[in-house]
């Protein structure tokens, strides 16, 4: 396997659509070129994956087989405080926005996830990299 | 249940903002505008089976259907159901993956990233429409996994008569996409406990408006 370039951003995605992780991902690699993308289809691979890779950012849908996203935040929070996610939902209800932002997650955006959001998204990881140079 | 003419204006005004937000969605994942008709609801009450949905599904309900569901339970418990004919979500499913191809248009096989497809845009859409009604009325829901299945309209008539739930809320709704119109249903499914409580939270908005 060909060794990844450390200024690679490592980002995981988990959502169990398909479809979903590809618009995900789409959007990310055009406003992110230095993005090394990588994937789980459920909470459970998902906290194996991250344990695995140790991503700079997590991007998590909520509604998902296994271990669901708000499960998946509070593990990975448990294990590093600091993790760095962004919640990718079709959840538009408040008290779960409300709930989900409390762990302090870094956004939390619905879906579909768009060139407009992948825009805002990225600029707050590309300001978040600025910071921890 | 009598509902009166008011509550019913509220409740389908509820739908028609959730349904609209969905539609605005959908028009993001396909660059396409979607036009959409006014949403009208109708809630039925089961009494020993003698309810006949065929009376109040639409006429192009019929052949195969693609139903994608998903259930909630909390304040609210049921099962929503976004009902479409499979013809026309194979054009949806195409705008939806770029697919231009002629040959496909028709292809009534459905692949595994077909249904997903389709799992994704009836969760979306579903949550927008639930999520709506739980935001105003302040009920929060806890939804599964959503599903998605192909039927042929006489095995979902039994398959919604076989539900426990004793009520349920007929939403038609049409789109318009590149002048073709896809009209369908959501068919919200609730215990009688659920609608009750829907009833009550309606009953606050009502008086808040008659003072």
């Amino acid at each position: 396997m060909k060794e990844k370039a450390n200024n690679m951003i490592k980002i995981l995605i988990v959502d169990d659509s398909l479809f979903s992780q590809k618009t995900t991902a789409g959007f990310l690699k055009k406003y992110l070129k230095d993005a090394d993308i990588s994937f789980a289809n459920d909470g459970q691979a998902g906290f194996l994956k991250y344990q695995e890779m140790k991503p700079n950012y997590v991007f998590v849908d909520l509604l998902m087989p296994k271990i669901n996203g708000k499960e998946l935040i509070l593990l990975i929070k448990e294990q590093d405080s600091n993790a760095k996610i962004f919640v990718v939902s079709a959840d538009v209800q408040k008290n779960v926005k409300d709930e989900i932002e409390s762990y302090h997650i870094m956004s939390f955006v619905n879906k579909p996830f768009s060139d407009e959001k992948a825009q805002s998204i990225c600029q707050m990881i590309k300001d978040d990299q600025n910071v921890c140079k | 249940m009598c509902v009166n003419d008011f509550k019913y204006d509220i409740l389908n005004e509820l739908f028609n903002v959730g349904v609209g937000k969905a539609a605005s969605l959908l028009s993001e994942i396909i660059s396409k505008t979607i036009l959409l008709n006014i949403p009208q609801i109708k809630i039925l009450n089961r009494k020993d089976h003698e309810l006949n949905l065929e009376d109040y599904l639409p006429k192009v309900l019929d052949g195969t259907l693609m139903v994608s569901s998903i259930s909630f339970k909390e304040r609210l418990t049921g099962k929503a159901n976004l009902i479409f004919p499979a013809k026309e979500m194979r054009t949806f499913i195409n705008l939806c993956l770029n697919k231009t191809d002629d040959n496909i248009s028709d292809d009534m096989n459905f692949t595994d990233i077909d249904f997903d497809v389709i799992k994704e845009i009836g969760n979306i859409i579903l949550n927008c429409i639930l999520g709506e009604i739980g935001n105003h009325l302040d009920m929060k829901l806890d939804y599964t996994l959503p599903e998605v299945q192909v039927f042929d309209r006489i095995d979902f008539d039994k398959d919604i008569k076989r539900d426990e739930c004793k009520s349920i809320i007929i939403l038609y709704i049409t789109f318009v996409i590149d002048g073709t119109e896809i009209r369908g249903a959501v068919l919200v499914d609730l215990t009688l406990n659920s609608l009750n409580e829907l009833m009550k939270n309606l009953n606050l908005i009502e008086d808040e408006f008659n003072g």
